[in-house]
């Protein structure tokens, strides 16, 4: 599994595997072999190359909330290849009228429908590359898509509109 | 120490006779309910707690004796309900009512109420708390008493000679106020006697504009000054004596966020003549019982009483742990009619003892609010931890009172080492389904004016505004640690999904979207 995290200033591609009892977990080409054992609810003990964590991660708006001894903060994770447009569009879900923005900063690669064009869940819409990895956003709920915001190879920031559903 | 002063209201000749306590009906909620509930305990007293409907399973009403409901949510139609109360008292047989802080403690119409219903008021006489609940006539019977208070005065000075003169005689820098004013507005500050004219005019325009009324008045300005305290504690013989001071310079927006005893700037000197300025001041009004005289002191170590809370402290453990009394059983052995032990007298302090106020309140998001149910709880044990906390594993932390969770409060032998307990104390607690403040008390462990004990009442405000106030640098090798820990939760919680949940997409559409996103990754 390959993910996206960012963590205060730093964003890094994660990879993760699980290896028998162990995860490897590759940060900034570096993996770590982890034994990570279940403390409690949302608690673990890590043991990471014989240093031991203790560390609670609970989910929260964007990604988790991590409490380390040291200090606590938010680590967002993304997943591009699960990643649905319901992640980042900002209101409840089951709302129907949506507007799809940007989760990172990246670079429109595709447009996969096009607007007044009838998707249905799940169906891909646009294209987006972020830290070398594609992303397909994906439509939450069967709609059309009313306003398509961006084109092909156009670069996109964090939040800005990528399209509008119905 | 000064000698006890006989007090007007009381014939010291005829000691009343000793009238125990066998129960006692506890007036608050929280921690403090909790901290009544166990003095209690210790003294052989039944315990009797209200609650309101949010707070039936709290953790006072699981550990009294007795519990009755008081009413809906709001404080005001329950914890403030004080002739309800009072009459439940007489109900139930309690002989008194501890009123924690907070809600009715420091009300003298529920003092008033409890005398006249001959219920015992665990705290000082309705006039004690009039007298010093008012601004006006506090100040003034402290500068009777020989009570430093911050020179200046309320009186309007519509002449600019006149005010000149008397900024001149209370000494500069001084602060111009609107008679009128409140909230900043209308406050300039003078360094000296060539800004006096132009600033006594823009202060008295600025006054007029903002209020309607343009009479100002001056006080001396108090550059840094930080807040020191001195517990005092009086019986029903006339004796009051003082237990030392309390550093609270630690405050967001006036409210105390860490305390500590002793100050690290009050030498035996100043205590010793703080405490006595401090038994002046409670003397003057007859006080009995556990008090708090609030001082601001100056850098040049010259120090102003700015009020006197008639009640217990928040921040009362670290003096107990620095005296090793109990300061709640004293409350109780001077209200049954005991007098205070001699020892009390001239009592130093021993070590150092720093507690620091835990709050459902995200550090991180301008200390929002963070109600919720505690999902996991796990406190700091060990040599030297006392925590006195309101809420256990799976509590619901509710909207309706103060967020404060529970006092976190270390001791050790001297100053750095207080501090190192408690920033390992800190890391041994583990609180889930809630933010709290543990980590600005990380961050201003790893500040280098709060670790050398360099502080004034602005100084906190003053560092998170701009930013100064950071968490502390992660230990060499654990930068990736967060990321390691959400990243191994988000795995585990996509293959639990996967494995089965009703919500999970089905097999079919998940191999889909792999499909579709290894095909991605080939053509990229």
């Amino acid at each position: 599994m390959n993910l996206i995290v960012r963590h205060g200033e730093r964003e890094e591609k994660v990879g993760i595997r699980r290896d028998g009892d162990l995860y490897e977990v590759t940060v900034d080409e570096h993996t770590w072999h982890v034994d990570a054992a279940k403390a409690g609810p949302g608690l673990r003990s890590l043991l990471v190359d014989g240093a031991q964590h203790e560390v609670a991660a609970a989910p929260c708006a964007d990604g988790y909330w991590v409490s380390t001894h040291d200090g606590a903060g938010q680590v967002s994770v993304t997943d591009p290849l699960t990643h649905l447009a319901s992640q980042n569009q900002g209101g409840k879900a089951g709302k129907r009228r949506q507007k799809i923005t940007a989760y990172m900063p990246g670079r429109v690669v595709e447009i996969l429908a096009e607007e007044g064009q009838a998707v249905t869940t799940g169906q891909g819409v646009v294209v987006l590359e972020a830290m070398k990895m594609q992303n397909e956003i994906r439509a939450e709920h069967d709609g059309t898509i009313t306003r398509m915001h961006v084109q092909p190879g156009q670069a996109v920031e964090g939040g800005d509109p990528l399209f509008e559903m119905d | 120490m000064t000698e006890p002063t006989p007090t007007p209201d009381r014939n010291p000749g005829s000691l009343p006779d000793r009238k125990p306590i066998r129960k006692i009906l506890i007036a608050n909620r929280g921690e403090i309910a909790v901290r009544v509930i166990r003095a209690c305990r210790e003294l052989g007293i039944r315990s009797a707690v209200i609650y309101s409907e949010p707070d039936r399973l709290g953790l006072p009403v699981l550990l009294a004796d007795e519990a009755y409901p008081i009413g809906p949510a709001p404080s005001r139609e329950s914890y403030l309900r004080a002739e309800t109360i009072v009459q439940l008292a007489v109900e139930i047989g309690a002989d008194a009512i501890h009123p924690g802080y907070g809600f009715l403690s420091e009300r003298a119409g529920f003092a008033r109420l409890c005398r006249d219903a001959g219920v015992t008021f665990i705290g000082p006489s309705p006039e004690a708390i009039d007298a010093m609940g008012s601004k006006v006539e506090s100040r003034r019977l402290m500068i009777d008493a020989g009570v430093p208070v911050v020179p200046g005065g309320r009186d309007p000075l519509p002449e600019l000679e006149a005010a000149e003169a008397a900024a001149a005689s209370i000494g500069y820098p001084v602060m111009l106020k609107a008679a009128a004013g409140g909230g900043g507005k209308g406050m300039r500050r003078i360094d000296s006697a060539g800004e006096f004219a132009s600033a006594y005019r823009a202060a008295r325009s600025e006054a007029g504009a903002s209020f309607g009324d343009d009479s100002v008045y001056l006080e001396k300005y108090i550059v840094e000054p930080r807040h020191v305290e001195i517990q005092v504690l009086g019986d029903l013989h006339g004796r009051v004596v003082s237990l030392g001071e309390r550093e609270c310079s630690l405050q967001r927006r006036h409210q105390k966020v860490v305390e500590e005893a002793p100050s690290p700037v009050v030498d035996a000197d100043l205590r010793r003549r703080m405490g006595e300025a401090a038994v002046r001041a409670a003397s003057a009004v007859g006080y009995s019982n556990a008090g708090t005289c609030e001082f601001l002191l100056a850098k040049d170590g010259q120090f102003y009483f700015l009020e006197m809370n008639t009640r217990l402290q928040v921040e009362h453990p670290v003096t107990e742990l620095v005296t090793g009394l109990d300061l709640v059983h004293w409350q109780i052995k001077v209200a049954e009619g005991e007098p205070l032990a001699p020892e009390l007298e001239g009592i130093q302090p021993r070590g150092h003892a720093v507690e620091v106020r835990l709050y459902a309140e995200d550090p991180f998001q301008r200390f929002a609010p963070s109600p919720g149910r505690i999902t996991l709880l796990r406190w700091p044990e060990g040599p030297g931890i006392r925590n006195d906390a309101g809420v256990y594993e799976g509590s619901e932390v509710s909207i309706h009172y103060d967020p404060m969770l529970a006092k976190l409060i270390v001791w050790a032998v001297d100053r750095p080492t207080a501090l190192n307990r408690l920033r390992r104390a800190l890391a041994e607690i583990r609180i889930e389904g809630i933010r709290t403040t543990i980590p600005l008390f990380q961050a201003l462990l790893a500040d280098a004016d709060f670790l050398s004990g360099n502080m004034d009442i602005a100084m906190l405000d003053r560092k998170l505004e701009d930013g100064q106030l950071h968490p502390p640098a992660p230990a060499d090798g654990t930068e990736d640690l967060p990321l390691i820990a959400a990243a191994i939760e988000h795995y585990e919680r996509a293959n639990r999904t996967a494995a089965g949940s009703p919500n999970a997409p089905s097999l079919r559409s998940r191999w889909g979207a792999t499909a579709r996103g290894e095909a991605l990754r080939k053509s990229s």
